[in-house]
Protein backbone atom coordinates (compact mmCIF):
# COMPACT_ATOMS: atom_id res chain seq x y z
CA UNK A 1 0.00 0.00 0.00
CA UNK A 2 0.95 3.58 -0.58
CA UNK A 3 0.79 6.93 1.21
CA UNK A 4 2.42 10.27 0.57
CA UNK A 5 2.62 13.71 2.09
CA UNK A 6 3.98 16.99 0.86
CA UNK A 7 4.96 20.09 2.85
CA UNK A 8 5.57 23.55 1.41
CA UNK A 9 8.07 24.93 3.91
CA UNK A 10 7.20 28.54 3.07
CA UNK A 11 3.53 27.93 3.90
CA UNK A 12 4.38 25.83 6.96
CA UNK A 13 6.44 28.71 8.35
CA UNK A 14 3.50 31.03 7.78
CA UNK A 15 0.66 28.86 9.12
CA UNK A 16 2.36 26.91 11.92
CA UNK A 17 4.42 28.03 14.87
CA UNK A 18 5.95 24.79 16.16
CA UNK A 19 7.83 26.78 18.83
CA UNK A 20 4.53 27.51 20.53
CA UNK A 21 4.60 26.06 24.11
CA UNK A 22 3.12 22.57 24.20
CA UNK A 23 3.06 22.14 20.42
CA UNK A 24 5.87 19.63 20.00
CA UNK A 25 4.77 17.61 23.06
CA UNK A 26 1.40 16.90 21.43
CA UNK A 27 2.81 15.46 18.22
CA UNK A 28 6.43 14.32 18.68
CA UNK A 29 7.87 11.67 21.01
CA UNK A 30 10.85 12.58 23.25
CA UNK A 31 13.22 10.86 20.78
CA UNK A 32 11.75 12.83 17.87
CA UNK A 33 12.04 16.07 19.86
CA UNK A 34 15.69 15.28 20.48
CA UNK A 35 16.22 14.91 16.71
CA UNK A 36 14.59 18.33 16.26
CA UNK A 37 16.52 20.13 19.00
CA UNK A 38 19.87 18.75 17.81
CA UNK A 39 19.26 19.21 14.07
CA UNK A 40 21.30 21.69 12.04
CA UNK A 41 17.98 22.97 10.74
CA UNK A 42 15.22 22.28 13.30
CA UNK A 43 12.52 23.75 11.05
CA UNK A 44 13.26 21.27 8.26
CA UNK A 45 13.45 18.41 10.77
CA UNK A 46 9.99 19.23 12.18
CA UNK A 47 8.38 19.03 8.73
CA UNK A 48 10.50 16.10 7.59
CA UNK A 49 9.26 14.03 10.56
CA UNK A 50 5.72 15.36 10.21
CA UNK A 51 5.49 14.40 6.52
CA UNK A 52 6.62 10.85 7.46
CA UNK A 53 3.88 10.56 10.07
CA UNK A 54 1.26 11.88 7.66
CA UNK A 55 2.33 9.58 4.80
CA UNK A 56 2.29 6.58 7.17
CA UNK A 57 -1.08 7.61 8.62
CA UNK A 58 -2.62 7.60 5.13
CA UNK A 59 -1.72 3.91 4.74
CA UNK A 60 -2.80 3.08 8.29
CA UNK A 61 -6.16 4.77 7.70
CA UNK A 62 -6.67 2.90 4.41
CA UNK A 63 -5.58 -0.46 5.84
CA UNK A 64 -7.52 -0.36 9.10
CA UNK A 65 -10.36 2.11 8.42
CA UNK A 66 -9.36 3.82 11.67
CA UNK A 67 -9.57 7.59 11.52
CA UNK A 68 -8.24 9.87 14.23
CA UNK A 69 -5.55 12.25 15.38
CA UNK A 70 -2.80 10.28 17.09
CA UNK A 71 0.59 11.59 15.91
CA UNK A 72 2.34 10.27 19.04
CA UNK A 73 1.35 6.72 18.08
CA UNK A 74 3.08 7.16 14.72
CA UNK A 75 6.67 6.77 15.86
CA UNK A 76 9.43 7.82 13.45
CA UNK A 77 12.57 5.72 13.26
CA UNK A 78 14.96 8.13 11.59
CA UNK A 79 17.85 6.60 9.66
CA UNK A 80 18.86 9.76 7.80
CA UNK A 81 17.25 12.78 6.13
CA UNK A 82 15.90 10.58 3.32
CA UNK A 83 15.19 7.18 4.86
CA UNK A 84 13.49 5.58 7.80
CA UNK A 85 10.31 3.92 8.92
CA UNK A 86 7.27 4.69 11.02
CA UNK A 87 5.81 2.31 13.61
CA UNK A 88 2.12 2.39 14.54
CA UNK A 89 0.23 -0.15 16.65
CA UNK A 90 2.27 -3.10 15.36
CA UNK A 91 2.43 -1.89 11.74
CA UNK A 92 5.64 -0.81 10.02
CA UNK A 93 5.65 1.75 7.21
CA UNK A 94 8.86 2.40 5.28
CA UNK A 95 9.48 5.98 4.23
CA UNK A 96 11.55 7.82 1.65
CA UNK A 97 11.78 11.59 1.92
CA UNK A 98 13.02 14.05 -0.69
CA UNK A 99 13.88 17.61 0.21
CA UNK A 100 14.28 20.07 -2.64
CA UNK A 101 14.45 23.74 -1.62
CA UNK A 102 11.08 24.45 0.06
CA UNK A 103 9.51 21.10 -0.82
CA UNK A 104 9.52 18.12 1.53
CA UNK A 105 7.91 15.02 0.03
CA UNK A 106 7.61 11.68 1.80
CA UNK A 107 6.36 8.44 0.25
CA UNK A 108 5.46 5.55 2.56
CA UNK A 109 4.93 1.88 1.67
CA UNK A 110 4.10 -1.27 3.64
CA UNK A 111 6.56 -3.54 1.78
CA UNK A 112 10.03 -2.09 1.25
CA UNK A 113 10.14 -3.75 -2.21
CA UNK A 114 7.22 -1.55 -3.24
CA UNK A 115 9.51 1.49 -3.51
CA UNK A 116 10.45 0.10 -6.94
CA UNK A 117 6.79 0.29 -7.99
CA UNK A 118 6.10 3.83 -6.81
CA UNK A 119 4.88 6.03 -9.62
CA UNK A 120 3.88 9.70 -9.72
CA UNK A 121 0.63 10.19 -11.59
CA UNK A 122 -0.64 13.12 -13.63
CA UNK A 123 -3.07 15.56 -11.98
CA UNK A 124 -5.63 14.75 -14.73
CA UNK A 125 -6.33 11.28 -13.33
CA UNK A 126 -9.88 10.44 -12.24
CA UNK A 127 -10.16 10.08 -8.48
CA UNK A 128 -13.03 8.85 -6.38
CA UNK A 129 -13.14 8.90 -2.59
CA UNK A 130 -14.62 6.10 -0.50
CA UNK A 131 -15.01 7.05 3.17
CA UNK A 132 -12.53 9.83 2.53
CA UNK A 133 -9.92 7.47 1.06
CA UNK A 134 -8.90 8.17 -2.56
CA UNK A 135 -8.89 5.65 -5.41
CA UNK A 136 -7.87 6.01 -9.03
CA UNK A 137 -10.47 4.98 -11.60
CA UNK A 138 -8.82 3.05 -14.45
CA UNK A 139 -9.95 4.36 -17.83
CA UNK A 140 -10.78 1.15 -19.67
CA UNK A 141 -11.75 -1.30 -16.93
CA UNK A 142 -13.26 1.20 -14.49
CA UNK A 143 -11.50 -0.73 -11.74
CA UNK A 144 -10.36 1.11 -8.58
CA UNK A 145 -6.75 1.27 -7.49
CA UNK A 146 -5.36 2.91 -4.36
CA UNK A 147 -3.85 6.33 -4.95
CA UNK A 148 -2.44 8.78 -2.42
CA UNK A 149 -3.10 12.48 -2.88
CA UNK A 150 -1.26 15.31 -1.18
CA UNK A 151 -1.48 19.12 -1.51
CA UNK A 152 0.19 21.87 0.42
CA UNK A 153 0.83 25.44 -0.70
CA UNK A 154 2.49 25.49 -4.11
CA UNK A 155 2.94 21.72 -4.31
CA UNK A 156 0.83 18.65 -4.94
CA UNK A 157 1.47 14.98 -5.67
CA UNK A 158 -0.53 11.96 -6.80
CA UNK A 159 1.26 8.71 -6.08
CA UNK A 160 0.36 5.10 -6.86
CA UNK A 161 1.98 1.68 -7.23
CA UNK A 162 2.52 0.10 -10.66
CA UNK A 163 0.42 -3.04 -11.01
CA UNK B 1 -22.57 26.48 29.79
CA UNK B 2 -24.85 24.84 27.25
CA UNK B 3 -23.88 23.12 24.04
CA UNK B 4 -24.88 26.01 21.78
CA UNK B 5 -22.60 28.41 23.67
CA UNK B 6 -19.75 25.91 23.51
CA UNK B 7 -20.36 25.49 19.77
CA UNK B 8 -20.04 29.27 19.22
CA UNK B 9 -16.84 29.38 21.27
CA UNK B 10 -15.38 26.45 19.36
CA UNK B 11 -16.33 28.12 16.07
CA UNK B 12 -14.33 31.20 17.09
CA UNK B 13 -11.35 29.06 18.07
CA UNK B 14 -11.37 27.17 14.77
CA UNK B 15 -11.83 30.23 12.54
CA UNK B 16 -8.16 31.21 11.98
CA UNK B 17 -7.32 27.72 10.68
CA UNK B 18 -10.09 27.04 8.15
CA UNK B 19 -9.50 26.70 4.40
CA UNK B 20 -13.12 26.45 3.26
CA UNK B 21 -15.25 29.54 3.93
CA UNK B 22 -18.45 27.99 2.59
CA UNK B 23 -18.27 25.00 4.94
CA UNK B 24 -17.38 27.36 7.79
CA UNK B 25 -20.57 29.36 7.16
CA UNK B 26 -22.48 26.14 7.86
CA UNK B 27 -20.53 25.26 11.01
CA UNK B 28 -22.59 22.68 12.93
CA UNK B 29 -22.05 19.67 15.17
CA UNK B 30 -21.70 17.59 12.01
CA UNK B 31 -18.80 19.61 10.61
CA UNK B 32 -15.55 17.74 10.10
CA UNK B 33 -12.32 19.70 10.64
CA UNK B 34 -10.41 17.94 7.87
CA UNK B 35 -12.90 16.88 5.21
CA UNK B 36 -15.24 19.91 5.51
CA UNK B 37 -13.09 22.81 6.71
CA UNK B 38 -9.90 21.55 4.97
CA UNK B 39 -7.88 22.36 8.06
CA UNK B 40 -4.25 21.35 7.74
CA UNK B 41 -3.54 18.45 10.09
CA UNK B 42 -0.56 20.33 11.54
CA UNK B 43 -3.01 23.07 12.61
CA UNK B 44 -5.20 20.61 14.55
CA UNK B 45 -2.56 20.86 17.29
CA UNK B 46 -3.17 24.61 17.43
CA UNK B 47 -6.91 24.04 17.80
CA UNK B 48 -6.29 21.58 20.63
CA UNK B 49 -3.91 23.99 22.39
CA UNK B 50 -6.36 26.88 21.87
CA UNK B 51 -9.20 24.76 23.31
CA UNK B 52 -7.01 23.95 26.34
CA UNK B 53 -6.15 27.61 26.88
CA UNK B 54 -9.66 28.93 26.38
CA UNK B 55 -11.54 26.39 28.53
CA UNK B 56 -8.64 25.90 31.00
CA UNK B 57 -8.73 22.13 30.54
CA UNK B 58 -6.11 19.49 29.74
CA UNK B 59 -6.67 17.35 26.66
CA UNK B 60 -4.99 13.98 27.09
CA UNK B 61 -3.76 11.97 24.11
CA UNK B 62 -6.70 9.57 24.20
CA UNK B 63 -9.16 12.47 23.89
CA UNK B 64 -7.06 14.16 21.22
CA UNK B 65 -7.40 11.05 19.01
CA UNK B 66 -11.09 11.77 18.52
CA UNK B 67 -10.81 15.49 17.85
CA UNK B 68 -11.25 15.41 14.08
CA UNK B 69 -14.79 16.78 14.07
CA UNK B 70 -16.95 19.29 15.95
CA UNK B 71 -19.20 16.76 17.67
CA UNK B 72 -16.38 14.76 19.28
CA UNK B 73 -14.61 17.96 20.28
CA UNK B 74 -17.73 19.34 21.99
CA UNK B 75 -18.19 16.06 23.87
CA UNK B 76 -14.59 16.14 25.08
CA UNK B 77 -14.85 19.79 26.19
CA UNK B 78 -18.07 19.03 28.09
CA UNK B 79 -16.62 15.94 29.77
CA UNK B 80 -13.47 17.80 30.83
CA UNK B 81 -15.44 20.82 32.11
CA UNK B 82 -17.73 18.56 34.13
CA UNK B 83 -14.69 17.05 35.89
CA UNK B 84 -13.29 20.43 36.89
Amino acid sequence: MIGNDIVDLALARFESNWKRPGYLDKIFTPDEQLLISTAANPDTMVWNLWSRKEAAYKIYNRATGIRGYFPLKLVCVYENANNGFVLCNGHTFYTKTKIVKDKIHTVAVTDIMDFKLVTELEPEIKIIKRKGIPFLIEDITNSLNPVSVSHHGRFSAFVGLKQ
Amino acid sequence: MNREETLVQLRNIVKPYINNEEAFENFTENTDFITDLNINSANLVDIILDVEDYFKIHIDNESMEKMVDVKSTLEIIETKLAKK
